[in-house]
């Protein structure tokens, strides 16, 4: 029997499925993207080589020098995993619950109470309401962790969730994870239960509730927004004169304008309304309150909008990379040559640095709860 | 083997070794690079599969293989074989995901493999008998069998004691054979 057993586990990868052929094209992308070019060994290099050598070792025997004599600490082992938070500085604004950002990779959260998480690796970060608890894309799973670490649950999404959103009421959560070269949406109950498909085939937008919890606009994979109803399980392309593929999607935190931006347009829709409120290279949108406000690539204000027209201008002074406004608050990321800085403003306060960040740092995923 | 050689001798050009793939590979040739992804990208990816029991999963684990696979080509000492190289590469990263995913789930991992046509044509009672495997077992089950590599070899890959790999291996078979008794039985 083992023989025989033997032999057919030698044929078993022969019976295995075949792989999709999209799936083999993304992968040789990504594989030549990963090939460096190596020089091949010549007596040059080598010698090279050898000096460097000779100089570490120099260097090793001086550090072992001084060690010995007590002048200097070396230590031998691993390098720690967790690579200290880039965030040097990371405080409440005034009157807000939370604020969370994706920060080169990594979390960066604090809450009222002064509760923090930095460092953990995560690819998408949402904020309950009232910042009670966050939900995180880590590994391939959906996890909810309370401010202080402490896992709730955790939901296997199969892939990198690159995106999440958590409703007014917090009851469930619309995500967005890769699949291959797929991204879909799932909505997911707040206690990580029934997971649901909604779309299949999305792009990697953070979806936006509606103030009732009852619907969320969402970006499909040919760039149109959608509104879906979470109560009559429908859905709703949006007709907007914002032209061209729609790249951020903002539900106002009260009533039901949706704000919908392109590169090139912000358009404002809601039942009976549909108008372009603003013009030039968009790089993001959100509400505060009952203002919207546009940020535009390059170095130039966030612009302050109702409906139309323009009512005012913040200055944060350099170049704004992320907006996030959602409920009563703003948050900017701005870099200067020098730095890269988180600016908030709760319930009407002054805008504030509330991060401090080395120069170039990436931060996504920007919420003020 | 005797199949690619059969092909070569038909086309009546002899295909370029390995060995000549990943020599201009590492010196920056795509073409010989892609050459290099189309030859084994169908073995890694079922080699992946087999592990993991998911498609999805199947697609992330044989693409970061070979990613990193492509990327430590400057390293790769080409008098050894490739294949076993890139194998070891892709398995290793199928631990890693699964572990990883056991770890922040709490939960056991799916234990029937991806239902496909094509699945369903071919040896199924084995292959969801190979699922059924625990984690540990699984893997020197696959790279054993599946692969072909010794265990010498899968005990340098998996960073364990060749005795271990052993006993893995004996009791995985002696589950496999109760389970596929089982079915014959029903």
């Amino acid at each position: 029997m083992s023989s025989e057993l033997e032999r057919r586990l030698g044929g078993m990868l022969a019976e295995a499925p075949e792989p999709e052929r999209g799936a083999g094209e993304e992968a040789l992308r990504r594989a030549l993207r990963a090939l460096h070019p190596s020089a091949s060994p010549h007596r040059g290099l080598r010698t090279a080589v050898l000096v460097f050598a000779a100089a570490v070792a120099l260097l090793a025997i001086a550090a072992g020098s001084l060690a010995a004599a007590g002048a200097l600490h070396v230590s031998f082992g691993a390098k720690a995993k967790h690579r200290p938070p880039a965030t040097t500085e990371l405080t409440l604004p005034n009157g807000a619950n939370g604020i969370a950002a994706i920060v080169d990779g990594r979390l960066s959260v604090v809450v009222k109470g002064g509760f923090r998480l930095q460092g953990q690796e995560a690819t998408a970060v949402a904020l309950s309401p009232h910042a009670l608890y966050i939900a995180a894309g880590i590994g391939r799973s959906l996890v909810a962790m309370a401010p202080d670490g402490r896992r709730a649950w955790s939901h296997p999404a199969g892939g990198k969730v690159v995106a999440a959103s958590w409703a007014p009421d917090g009851l469930e959560i619309a995500y967005v994870v890769r699949h291959g070269r797929r991204l879909e949406l799932h909505l997911i109950y707040g206690n990580g239960r029934k997971d649901t498909t909604i779309d299949r085939s999305v792009r990697a937008v953070r979806p936006s509730w509606r103030a009732d919890s009852l619907a969320f606009a969402y970006v499909a994979a040919g760039g149109k927004a959608i509104v879906y109803d979470v109560g009559h399980t429908s859905r709703r392309v949006v007709a907007s004169r914002a032209a061209g593929d729609v790249r951020h999607v903002a539900f106002a935190p009260d009533g039901k304008l949706l704000a919908l931006a392109t590169s090139t347009a912000v358009g404002i829709v809601r039942p009976g309304l549909n108008e372009l409120a603003d013009r030039g290279r968009i790089g993001g949108i959100g509400w505060t309150g009952r203002w919207l406000a546009v940020v535009h690539e390059g170095s130039h204000p966030v612009v302050l909008l109702t409906a139309s027209p323009q009512l005012g201008q913040l200055r944060p002074g350099g170049t704004i990379d992320v907006l996030g406004a959602e409920g009563h608050g703003i948050a900017l990321a701005v870099s200067t040559s020098d730095a890269t800085r988180v600016l908030a403003a709760a319930s009407g306060d002054e805008l504030r640095t509330v991060m401090r960040l080395p120069p170039h740092t990436s931060v996504r995923d920007l919420q003020l709860g | 083997m005797r199949r690619r050689f059969v092909r070569r001798k038909l086309r009546g050009v002899r295909e370029p070794s390995d060995r000549d793939l990943v020599r201009r590979a590492r010196h920056g040739d795509r073409e010989a690079a892609a050459a290099l992804f189309r030859r084994y990208w169908r073995d890694a990816w079922r080699a992946a599969y087999a592990i993991t029991g998911r498609r999805s999963l199947a697609d992330d684990v044989a693409a970061d293989g070979f990613e990193r696979a492509f990327a430590a080509l400057g390293r790769f000492d080409e008098r050894r074989p490739f294949g076993p190289w890139l194998h070891r590469i892709v398995a290793n990263r199928a631990l890693d995901v699964l572990r990883a995913e056991r770890r922040l789930s709490d939960e056991e991992l799916p234990e029937t493999p991806d239902v496909s046509p094509v699945h369903a044509l071919g040896d199924r009672s084995l292959l969801s008998a190979v699922a059924g495997l625990s984690l540990e077992r699984r893997v020197v089950v696959v790279l054993r069998y599946g692969v072909g590599m010794t265990p010498k070899q899968i005990a340098g890959a998996l960073d364990l004691p060749v005795g271990t790999v052993n006993s893995r291996l004996a009791r995985g078979l002696e589950q496999l054979r109760e389970s596929l008794e089982v079915e014959h039985v029903e």
